[in-house]
């Protein structure tokens, strides 16, 4: 006979002990291996992702499961797995390096899986920028290179041709707004905003931290060349929204037949061409009048940046070995080969053989992908990635800067004042805390 | 004269009554208009600044609910959602009415304090939980599974249904409980047979809301549960159909309106008890 106390005291023992155990009773051990990624700008590199999973669990006689979740909700997900000590055993990491900071103690030493890979694949690009901290804590994974993307069409109509620095693009902006189809680049608060504004002023000399990492280095003359070149640009190139737009809002800009160009990766492009849209009021598909070149020089430099797309193993993984295995295998020239031309060379390795791909010769579109991954460097340049740096792009410390000057809001000096003080108050931050 | 009496009586709820109404319709229907048209609009138009964005011009498409259905699982994160949804609102209902009836009606020390704690433990917002809550779901050994969300749903449900309900119960006459007790009926039997019949707006009115609540809840549906066949509709579609800085905006639309048919089809049935347990409180 149960009656309500008997009920009540078995109930609540039961979930105590669960609770107490930390998870609930195994019946059967199986091998399994979960993968958390994000999903791909390109899809068809998830499916051939899925196939090398899948093949290497079959080869090995490894239950696997690989999880999609969009890019934005990533950062949600990292950390309630590791406040839960619990989740998946490979995850995707980024966009950026930042995490090996961040999550320094939680991720797994990865030196004896990145010493296997380089020699296969020609070493990697440039190895220095990816350890942290002087160790391999994540390894990266893939880039999607910024080029810029014209509309050939609209550059014969107002006599240009060929534009190759910030100073042309002013240029060809101001030619282009003059007849309705503006420059466009995200000054709000963006990942595209950063990756942009990053890459002028480093082309115009300027950077904002030191190379030793410590020294914020914003206050300078070259900052201010940059800033006054971006005031230029938003006003007399660009229309005002710019101020507000997201990443999604450059591609459609120029899918809608409006802008002259955008600072992006070939998604728009390949978007235009799979839903086959049409320059407005003509029968003529705009991907057919898209043009990509290399990302601009500037008086000093010519660089940019990316998102950094990396992978990592938690240390609370259940399956460590079984995770550097498959990371071994995704990594072998074949299977890297593969997916690179599953992502149509959207989705670049930072493994040298890998940037000499055949298909950035399928297209003429893709051409100049590999110059513009060889000028790519982290968004911390040429500082270390820390935590810190993460924060600054996290923030949108540069983007608002630029914009509180664009705008008028603020004087030149106003607003490289204010951004001085936000880096400064989030290195020391993080200086105290580790 | 009668067709003269009718025709001001017409005109009259014209002015008084449809035409001071119709902006408010106007500003509770656009969202599901323009999810509509955006829905079945072609890609082509979608991407035309120059076209109308709230009329379509060159002609309707089903290919975004085509790719909903083909291209991805969404069918199966609408029965993740139906099942989650009403398995967490009967629980949040059954144990908001069991707490919300000794609050209403029984007097023991702290009662009040307690109804008190109960309606700030609603207001404690569901960012600040997930982190402690995904280390209670591991160890339960719910990660992964829709139970993690059965489970969850009800700590931010329960304190809104039995605030909602005490609020009603308290609005019943206590004579016709007192009555039933001098019949024979105990505690228990007077709540089932006596005061949850009376009380069927309330119920239906917190139900109504906990089924909402879940149905369109996010953060615990995308932390607690991975795989893809076990999404719900609202973190599945958000997952498949936002590629970095490519929107599927068709597809994003038809989907909102897929999702947005179960609510519109519940406030359509229950409409009437819905407002009757909305006002109950109101006028004691």
């Amino acid at each position: 006979m149960v009656n309500r106390r008997h009920f009540l005291r078995v109930t609540a023992g039961g979930a105590a002990g669960v609770l107490v155990a930390g998870g609930a009773p195994a019946i059967a051990q199986t091998r399994e291996l979960t993968f958390l990624t994000i999903a791909s700008f390109v899809p068809e590199t998830d499916k051939e992702l899925k196939r090398q999973f899948e093949d290497w669990g079959a080869k090995n006689k490894v239950k696997v499961r690989l999880d999609i979740i969009a890019h934005l909700q990533l950062v949600t997900k990292k950390a309630s797995e590791v406040q839960a000590r619990s989740g998946h055993d490979l995850t995707a990491l980024g966009p950026g390096l930042g995490d090996a900071d961040l999550y320094f103690d939680h991720l797994v030493d990865l030196n004896d899986v990145a010493a296997d890979i380089a020699p296969k694949n020609g070493g990697w690009l440039n190895q220095n920028d990816y350890l942290i901290r002087g160790k391999w804590k994540l390894l990266p994974w893939w880039m999607p290179p910024f080029p810029m993307a014209v509309r050939t069409d609209l550059l014969e109509q107002i006599g240009e041709k060929n534009p190759d620095t910030w100073e042309d693009w002013l240029r060809v902006g101001k030619k282009g707004k003059a007849i309705g189809h503006p420059f466009g680049t995200a000054m709000g608060h963006s990942g595209d905003a950063n990756v942009t504004l990053l890459s002028i002023m480093w082309s115009y000399g300027a950077s904002y931290v030191a190379k030793d990492g410590k020294t914020i280095a914003i206050n300078s003359p070259q900052t201010r060349q940059a800033m006054e070149f971006v005031k230029r640009l938003y006003t007399e190139a660009m229309d005002p929204e710019v101020v507000a737009w997201d990443d999604a809002s450059n591609n459609r800009c120029l899918n809608a037949g409006k802008c002259i160009a955008i600072h992006n990766p070939i998604s728009a492009y390949e978007s235009a061409k799979r839903d086959k849209v049409l320059v407005p009021g003509t029968q003529k598909e705009i991907a057919d009048v898209i043009d990509h070149v290399n990302t601009p020089r500037g008086p000093v430099d010519r660089r940019t940046t990316t998102g950094y797309w990396c992978v990592g193993i938690w240390n609370f993984a259940k399956n460590v070995d079984l995770a550097k295995d498959f990371l071994r295998y995704h990594f072998q020239p074949d299977n890297q080969a593969r997916w690179v031309e599953a992502g149509h060379g959207f989705n670049m390795p930072f493994l040298t053989n890998l940037t000499k791909h055949p298909v950035y010769k399928s297209d003429k579109q893709y051409r100049y992908i590999p110059e513009v991954a060889k000028v790519s460097v982290p968004p911390s340049w040429p500082g270390p990635t820390t935590a810190a740096s993460q924060q600054v792009l996290d923030l949108f410390i540069i983007p608002d800067m630029f914009a509180q000057h664009a705008t008028g809001k603020m004087t030149v000096d106003q607003a490289i004042a204010w951004a001085e003080k936000e880096i400064q108050e989030i290195y020391a931050g993080r200086k105290r805390k580790f | 004269m009668s067709r003269r009496t009718s025709w001001s009586r017409g005109s009259r709820s014209l002015f008084t009554l449809y035409l001071p109404v119709a902006p408010f319709v106007f500003f509770a229907l656009f969202p599901l208009y323009f999810m509509l048209v955006t829905s079945l609009k072609k890609n082509a138009e979608l991407y035309n600044v120059n076209a109308a964005p709230f009329l379509i011009r060159q002609g309707v498409t089903l290919g975004h609910y085509e790719l909903l259905s083909k291209d991805t699982m969404f069918w199966s994160w609408f029965v993740n959602s139906v099942l989650v949804s009403v398995a967490a609102t009967v629980i949040s209902v059954v144990i908001g009415i069991l707490a919300a009836y000794p609050l209403a009606r029984l007097r023991f020390p702290g009662a009040d304090s307690f109804g008190v704690a109960i309606f700030i433990t609603y207001l404690v917002p569901p960012s600040l939980l997930f982190l402690p809550l995904s280390t209670v779901v591991n160890r339960l050994g719910l990660s992964d599974t829709l139970w993690a969300l059965i489970v969850t749903y009800p700590t931010f449900l329960v304190p809104f249904c039995t605030w909602l309900l005490m609020g009603y119960f308290r609005t019943v006459p206590k004579e016709i409980e007192e009555c039933a007790m001098l019949d024979g009926c105990n505690r228990f039997q007077t709540l089932l047979r006596i005061l949850l019949p009376v009380a069927v707006p309330g119920v239906i009115c917190a139900a109504l809301f906990a089924f909402t609540l879940s149905w369109n809840e996010f953060l615990y549906s995308l932390v607690f549960v991975s795989p893809a066949e076990l999404k719900t509709m609202t973190v599945g579609v958000f997952s498949e159909l936002i590629r970095g800085d490519i929107y599927y905006w068709g597809g994003l639309m038809a989907g909102a309106c897929i999702g947005s048919l179960p609510i519109v089809i519940a406030y359509v049935f229950f409409l009437d008890y819905y407002v009757s347990g909305l006002t109950a409180g109101a006028v004691k």
